[in-house]
């Protein structure tokens, strides 16, 4: 998205703002709520006129009233206003009876009159006071509210700076004499009226790298750039832009607009920050929608009433999650409460992005400043009163359906006798769970769960469906495993395992997705909170536009309302939608709308710079159909978006309009967030392809937007760069310059692995001449070649920084090492993959090590388990030879003969009856899920062989409210497992078939079966029993043992390699091409 | 290494590199009318680095603020406001005439959980204390407690995030980040809004706690720890020595200038340039400021530093001291991150475990403060998301209750040795003196010299206050 404005530029832009302008927005933001609270009950048109006075315009407070002029302009000692609410003379004191107004505001109408009493439009106009659920004709007449006009491009000035630059033979504006793009005419007209010339036209280099990230997100290929630069025949430009359009990539990158505006990310965004793991295929349908160029009225409808509307298309349903984007907290007892700011949600969101319209404030009273009335708030909200909405439903079309049913009941016949059996088991226990569950609720909400379906109302329903959500969580699988005990654990284990072997006939699931339907064909009633007097509220517009109850046409299962608020949005005369979206795709090239707040058309919003051409966009958008690819066409063919960065005239254009308002040049941008991480892995050549379908780990080299987005636990890329965190409406992002960006651009692993990645790709791509490699780097990162200058400080560069590493040895091991951040963890993780050069870490054998009891603990995130039955081994002390003494801890694989994805212990010593596998499985139950952070730990009495010998525990981080997992199983083994082997985390032994992948944190080993109480979970310190504790932090260095030991983890040396002065000089050369600003900014 | 000469090698430089005022090129006019505007919200401050420092709305009482955040909750019945009441009522249920609210684990009708403390009147103010906090006891004429607090998250999340945000939905910008918007910083080579937490796992919501929300992130808070590398990625990498870097560095700074200087438009160049500056300043300072080695034993004991018990957080509160003293504005310390104080079950353990460990660090800052003479320009806040029920959970705990709750302030031009407030006789619900979490937020900021109606920050067009348009300061905290 284009916004230039950085923090450092924030204030610079304040400063700049037109005189007039800020004067406004003073004397709107400051005076005048002054004005209408404390004033005009007793001096206003429509209420009183108290002493003849009136304050609702200028001039009346000029004219004045009885005592005489109530100010004079520019002189507060003079002015009987200032006077009075001073409180200095005692026979005037206003306001009366000691509503004396407080001191800034005293000091704000002093200011006022002192500044000349400036009063925007016209001075005699007044300023109405709303009878309160009024709206006046003044109201209508906001251009917002306004029809959009019928109006024609102005013709181009015979004076036109254009113009005669062509005649004076001032090159770089003939384009726009030529032009026959309209929009060039309405730019042109403003910049001729204020006395400026537009740019040149941009350089070919800077255009192509321009336009590709604009319709794209993405920078061209050199080899791109060098054609297009190469070909000047007069059609070149509009065929690329043709081709950028017509790529995919256009919709991913337009898709991010899009979902910044619908607050749209992958999880719940409350404590438990729970994923959501099918929210991608909303991301998906809207790239999709984009690329397909569905028009976007359609896109609008079925966004608001796709179910009511096209209830067969698996898309339309889809695009209903829009509805379902936001917050929900998992773990609330007051379902209402949380029903009611769900609701609010979903109305203000929809106002501001459909409708351009900040409804917040009239929630609770009359907007003070635009005319949208409380009541409006309301009828808005009735149009989602009736509304469902469901985690995940199924959205299969007809045919996938089939196919599922059939190979279904193909399954479910087999599996039947085994299922049923397991259901016995389950069955009692997921009743019980659900009335513990149900218990926690206040009582009227148990009373609508215990209430019969067909008896509730469709409000009852939709709080007992919000309630239920969180009972139903109770009986997942991970907290449903620990309310199984023994016997009935072993059985359904056998029982879940025997299932298991039919798993490759059971279909795949129906692709299921967060959807929202209504909840039947009657609404629930809208009242006004403390106004409940006034009675149902019926759905309608904004009054301003439209006072009648909006018309309603029942549906069978649904009651249609959302139907009608997409229709009424969508009709060609709304005049709000099409001015909205023309607005918000202008900003995304220009950097800010015509109209400056494009999720705010009301009064505190500027007025456009450019009414009549939004105007002519909006008309002729509507009349192309809705098609956002013509509309961008039309604006990047312009003349106004080729032009240069620079403008000769620069110097008088900024005094004249120093926000470039008027559009005199393009601004330089700095990229997007994700622009940023897609533009990096592009230039080293790691992007790898993906056509949406499930987000990846951030650390994937898919482009951003399909990557997974959780709103607590952000990508530290994306988040510095300003990337929106899904909890707000987002319709321009902050551009921040930071010191903490420069520190991850200079230091953190991420950019230095990209540098030497980069490095890699030049070498493998070109000769060994260094003249070559440093400008194919150039093109990559920059767009364009170096000149001379440039390239001799580079080779120079290089030179001295060889010198400066010399022949020294690689890396240290301390950089070597892999770590991360687990979500819900601070700090860094070791990062332990197979095949990595990091699959395990191995602290050699002590003899203080523990030979009987012991605890080992972990946090661990699993990122994939074995398809067999092989465990994947969080920690180890043993070789891995069965005949051989030893322990391991470890996950069980999809195929494991007792449960998949649990923790197991295998146990290797003296076991009473030494029958059949020497090695002991203690098989804890203890579910894991893939990819979620866990605090894991063991205690092992070992001579108890009852079940309090052996306690399991297992913690998800994501949820502090999800109690811990404990487990105690008896075993046999009850000693002899003593052994000279290293202690190895992630691995047994040297072997390679047991390896673990993911991420370890902070691995204690301690000589007792700890208690509870002394877990590093509640205790995250060595204590006394402590004989190792790796925090893997990167000081004093990821090796150490902390807890003084001198355990330390052998760092695997990196073979005392000499490093290539030369090739670590081209990545150091790298690294700063990636931080340079050219790479980071737009021209 | 040498710090002073790793990163760019232009320490001494002027922050600013060109006249910004000249090129954002406003004209004669709009400076003028700025001249006149520059008491009101509007005027644009004489700087263009967003946090130097700005002018409060009227003379401040504190010019920092440490927020002691006992995250998870802590039960003021047993801390700061004791209820004799609940031993009569112990094992029995809440008298229907106190009032029902939701409880987060649906615990309303359990039976009462009497207080094990013993309580004391301490100080010339006669100010309750708990025997779990003996230190903090002693300097009970420094502090004001406020009986009568309460806000609207029943959980944590919700409560967590209404403390920090103002409210129970996530966001908005945090106290933290809307003090660094009003007032800027005394010191620009360390972050305005520091936070430091006790363990490693993550304070409820994450990092969004002292996020900037729709504010620009330049305002949000910076966690850091007392380790060799404070802030992330403050170091050079391992493996890559001094004279690498700043090989690197000016090569950089070339290519940068050659760049920017085709574009004297965009001023943006240039703070991203200078951002490597304060980079560079920020690393040759930000260790200096967490590096305790060259405080006396003396101090170190004061914080309880010496015991194992509490040295954690005694080094946290130290640090928070040494970080004001270098013009930090808003420290954060969360003691028990990730929910810790969250007594659902055994309470005694749990409590006991955590005052423990806080409370001779607390009372150590307050008086190393006092030494120091900080304490009159530092504004100490003590308190969770909320309190907790009198009704007992699973028998020996306690269930969430943000219908009453205690928090404490103390210098910062508080008058010490006062109570205010207070919650009705079962501690349920706060009854006299009620400050709901905006109050509370509008009185620290007024302390700070901030009105809560006045700081103003615009959003989509649209203007937004730290407490939501709602609440105002307690003023008699001062006196």
């Amino acid at each position: 998205m284009r916004f230039s404005t950085s923090v450092f530029f924030l204030t610079a832009v304040a400063t700049a703002r037109a005189a007039e302008n800020q004067s406004d927005i003073f004397f709107r933001e400051k005076v005048q709520p002054i004005l209408t609270q404390h004033c005009f009950k007793c001096h206003s048109h429509g209420e009183k006129m108290k002493g003849n006075l009136l304050v609702d315009s200028r001039d009346a407070l000029i004219t004045g009233g009885d005592t005489g002029p109530a100010i004079v302009p520019g002189d507060p000692a003079k002015s009987l206003l200032i006077e009075a609410i001073n409180y200095k003379n005692t026979e005037l004191q206003m306001p009366p009876k000691g509503e004396k107004l407080k001191d800034a505001q005293i000091a704000t109408l002093t200011q006022w009159v002192k500044l000349g009493a400036p009063w925007p439009a016209m001075p005699g106009q007044k300023m109405q006071s709303r009878p309160r659920g009024k709206i006046s004709d003044a109201d209508r007449q906001w251009w917002a509210f306004r029809p959009v006009a019928k109006v024609e491009p102005p013709a181009i000035s015979a004076q036109s700076s254009v113009l005669s630059a062509q005649k004076n033979g001032t090159s770089g504006v003939e384009q726009w004499a030529r032009s026959t793009n309209p929009i060039d005419r309405f730019i042109l007209a403003k910049l001729d009226a204020a006395k400026l010339r537009p740019a040149p036209t941009a350089p070919r280099a800077a255009l192509i790298r321009r336009v590709y990230f604009d319709l794209t997100g993405l920078p061209p290929k050199p080899e791109e750039a060098a054609a297009f630069a190469a070909d000047m025949s007069p059609g070149a430009y509009s065929k690329l832009v043709d081709r950028l359009l017509a790529s995919p990539r256009y919709g991913e990158h337009w898709a991010r607009h899009w979902l910044d505006l619908v607050r749209y990310a992958e999880s719940d965004g409350f404590r438990a920050d729970d994923y959501r793991p099918n929210a991608w295929r909303y991301r998906d349908y809207v790239i999709a929608s984009l690329n397909s160029d569905k028009p976007y009225d359609r896109f609008v409808q079925e966004q608001i009433a796709g179910d009511e509307l096209w209830p067969d298309t698996p898309d339309a349903r889809i695009a209903t999650g829009y509805l379902t984007l936001g917050i929900y907290e998992y773990n609330n007892r007051d379902a209402a409460g949380q029903w009611m700011n769900m609701l609010n949600d979903i109305t203000d969101t929809t106002a501001d992005v459909f409708m351009g319209m900040g409804v917040q404030c009239a929630r609770c009273h009359d907007h003070k400043f635009d005319p949208i009335l409380q009541k409006d708030y309301f009828r808005l909200q009735a149009f989602f009163a009736p509304v469902r909405l469901f985690q995940e439903a199924e959205v299969a079309s007809p045919e996938q359906r089939k196919s599922y049913d059939k190979k279904y009941s193909a399954w479910a016949a087999k599996t039947a006798h085994i299922r049923e059996k397991i259901a016995h088991i389950e069955d009692p226990i997921r009743a019980r769970s659900e009335k513990e569950a149900v218990k926690k609720f206040p009582p009227e909400t148990q009373a609508l769960i215990a209430k019969p379906t067909a008896e509730r109302t469709p409000y009852e329903q939709q709080i007992v469906d919000l309630a239920w959500r969180q009972v139903s969580y109770e009986y997942q699988d991970k907290r449903f495993d620990a309310r199984v005990k023994e016997p009935a654990k072993t059985r359904r284990n056998t029982l879940l395992a025997e299932l298991n072997k039919f798993r490759a006939d059971k279909p795949e699931p129906l692709p299921r997705a967060p959807i929202a339907t209504d909840v039947g064909p009657t609404a629930s009633p809208v009242v006004i909170p403390k106004k409940k007097a006034l009675g149902e509220i019926a759905p309608g517009f904004l009054t301003v536009l439209d006072e009648a109850p909006a018309k309603i046409e029942p549906l069978q299962n649904s009651t249609g309302r959302r139907s009608a608020l997409a229709r009424w949005l969508t009709q060609p005369e709304n005049p709000l939608t099409a001015r909205v979206i023309v607005n918000r795709v202008w900003q995304f090239h220009f950097g800010h709308g015509l109209a400056v707040n494009a999720s705010d058309f009301g009064t505190l919003g500027e007025k456009p710079s450019h009414p009549e051409l939004l105007d002519w966009l909006a008309q002729w958008f509507v009349e192309n159909g809705w098609s956002l690819k013509k509309l961008n066409r039309l604006i990047v063919t312009s003349a106004t978006y080729m032009q240069s960065a620079t403008n000769p005239i620069a110097a008088q254009a900024k005094l004249a309009d120093p926000e470039n308002r008027l559009l005199w040049h393009i601004p330089t941008r700095r990229l997007d967030a994700e622009q940023i991480r897609d533009a990096a892995l592009t230039v080293t050549g790691e992007i790898t392809s993906a056509d949406g379908g499930p987000s990846a780990e951030p650390d994937r080299h898919v482009r951003s937007i399909y990557t997974k987005f959780r709103r607590n636990n952000r990508d530290p890329v994306l988040e510095v760069f300003d990337e929106p965190d899904g909890f707000l409406s987002m319709s321009r992002r902050n551009t921040t310059t930071t010191p903490t960006q420069s520190l991850l651009m200079m230091n953190s692993k991420w950019t230095l692995d990209r540098a030497k990645a980069f490095a890699t790709r030049l070498k493998k791509e070109n000769s060994s001449d260094e003249r070559e490699i440093l400008t194919d780097a150039f093109r990559l990162c920059h767009g364009h070649d170096p000149n001379a200058a440039t390239l001799g400080a580079a080779l120079k560069f290089l030179d001295q920084q060889a010198k400066e590493i010399g022949g020294g040895f690689g890396d240290s091991d301390a950089a070597s090492f892999i770590a991360d951040k687990m979500q819900t963890r601070e700090g860094r993780a070791a990062q332990l993959v197979p095949e990595s050069g990091q699959e395990r870490l191995v602290i050699p054998h002590d003899t203080a090590f523990p030979r009987g009891d012991f605890t080992i603990e972990a946090f661990v995130n699993v990122k994939s388990v074995y398809p067999t039955g092989a465990v994947r081994t969080i920690v180890s002390k043993w070789d891995g030879n069965k005949g051989h003494p030893g322990w391991s801890l470890g996950v069980t694989g999809m195929g494991s003969r007792n449960k998949p994805q649990t923790l197991v212990l295998q146990l290797c010593g003296d076991r009473p009856s030494r029958t059949g596998d020497p090695v002991e499985a203690v098989f804890s139950g203890l579910h894991i899920d893939i990819g979620k952070p866990y605090f894991v730990a063991i205690t092992v009495d070992l001579d108890n062989a009852t079940e309090k010998g052996i306690t399991f525990y297992a913690k998800d981080l994501t949820n502090d409210d999800e109690p811990m997992q404990s487990v105690q199983i008896a075993h046999s083994v009850t000693g002899g497992i003593a052994n000279e082997s290293p202690l190895v985390i992630g691995g047994v032994g040297t072997g390679n078939s047991s390896l673990f992948d993911g991420l370890v944190d902070d691995v204690r080993l301690s000589d007792t079966a700890l208690k509870n109480e002394e877990l590093l979970f509640t205790s995250p310190s060595p204590g006394e029993h402590t004989m190792g504790y790796w925090k893997f932090e990167a000081a004093p260095n990821p090796y150490a043992d902390s807890s003084g030991h001198g355990h330390d983890i052998t760092a695997e040396k990196q073979k005392g390699k000499v490093k290539d002065p030369r090739f670590a000089a081209l990545v150091d050369f790298c690294h700063i091409l990636l931080n340079s600003n050219e790479f980071l900014y737009l021209d | 290494m040498d710090n002073s000469s790793s990163f760019c090698g232009r320490r001494e430089q002027a922050f600013t590199r060109r006249d910004f005022l000249q090129s954002a090129g406003a004209g004669f006019g709009a400076l003028a009318l700025l001249d006149l505007l520059k008491d009101s919200a509007l005027a644009a401050p004489q700087s263009i680095n967003p946090l130097a420092p700005k002018k409060p709305h009227f003379a401040p009482k504190a010019k920092s603020v440490i927020f002691l955040f006992m995250e998870g909750g802590p039960s003021h019945m047993d801390t700061f406001d004791p209820k004799p009441l609940l031993h009569e009522l112990a094992g029995k249920p809440i008298p229907p005439s106190f009032g029902r609210v939701i409880t987060a684990m649906g615990e309303f009708d359990s039976p009462i959980l009497a207080s094990k403390r013993q309580w004391a009147q301490h100080g010339k103010g006669g100010l309750w204390v708990s025997d779990w906090l003996p230190h903090i006891a002693t300097c009970a004429d420094d502090i004001a407690v406020l009986r009568g607090c309460w806000g609207d998250g029943i959980n944590h999340s919700a409560g967590v995030c209404q403390m920090n945000t103002g409210s129970i939905l996530a966001g908005r910008p945090s106290l933290g980040a809307w003090t660094s918007y009003g007032l800027g910083s005394e010191n620009q080579n360390l972050p305005a809004f520091v936070v430091m937490q006790d363990n490693a796992s993550s304070v409820v919501n994450g990092p969004r706690n002292w996020g900037g929300g729709f504010m620009p992130a330049v305002y949000q808070g910076t966690r850091i720890t007392a380790s060799s590398e404070p802030i992330p990625n403050l170091n050079t990498p391992a493996g890559i020595s001094d004279a690498q870097q700043r090989g690197k560095l000016d090569f950089l700074n070339t290519l940068n200038r050659e760049h920017a200087a085709t574009r004297q438009l965009q001023t943006e160049l240039d703070a991203r340039i200078a951002s490597y500056e304060l980079a560079f300043r920020m690393q040759a300072e930000a260790p200096e400021a967490v590096d305790m080695t060259k405080e006396s034993d003396e101090t170190k004991k004061l914080y309880g530093i010496d015991a194992k018990e509490t040295a954690e957080f005694g080094k946290m509160c130290l640090l928070s001291r040494r970080l004001v003293e270098r013009g930090v504005r808003f420290v954060q310390l969360y003691s028990g991150a990730g929910s810790k104080w969250d007594a659902h079950t055994k309470i005694e353990a749990n409590h006991s475990k955590l005052c423990h460990a806080t409370d001779k660090p607390i009372a150590g800052l307050l008086k190393d403060l006092k030494s120091h003479g900080l304490l009159d320009s530092t504004l100490v806040i003590w308190g969770g998301e909320f309190g907790r029920t009198p009704q007992s959970e699973k028998g020996d705990g306690r269930d969430h209750n943000p219908t009453g709750f205690t928090m404490w302030m103390a210098g910062g031009g508080v008058r010490g040795g006062q109570t205010i407030g207070s919650t009705d006789e079962v501690g349920l619900h706060a009854v006299e003196q009620r400050m709901h979490v905006h109050d509370i937020h509008a009185t620290i900021l007024w302390l700070m010299g901030l009105d809560n109606m006045d700081l103003v920050y615009k959003y989509k067009g649209r203007p937004e206050r730290p407490t939501l348009n709602e609440g105002g300061p307690y003023k008699k905290i001062a006196g």
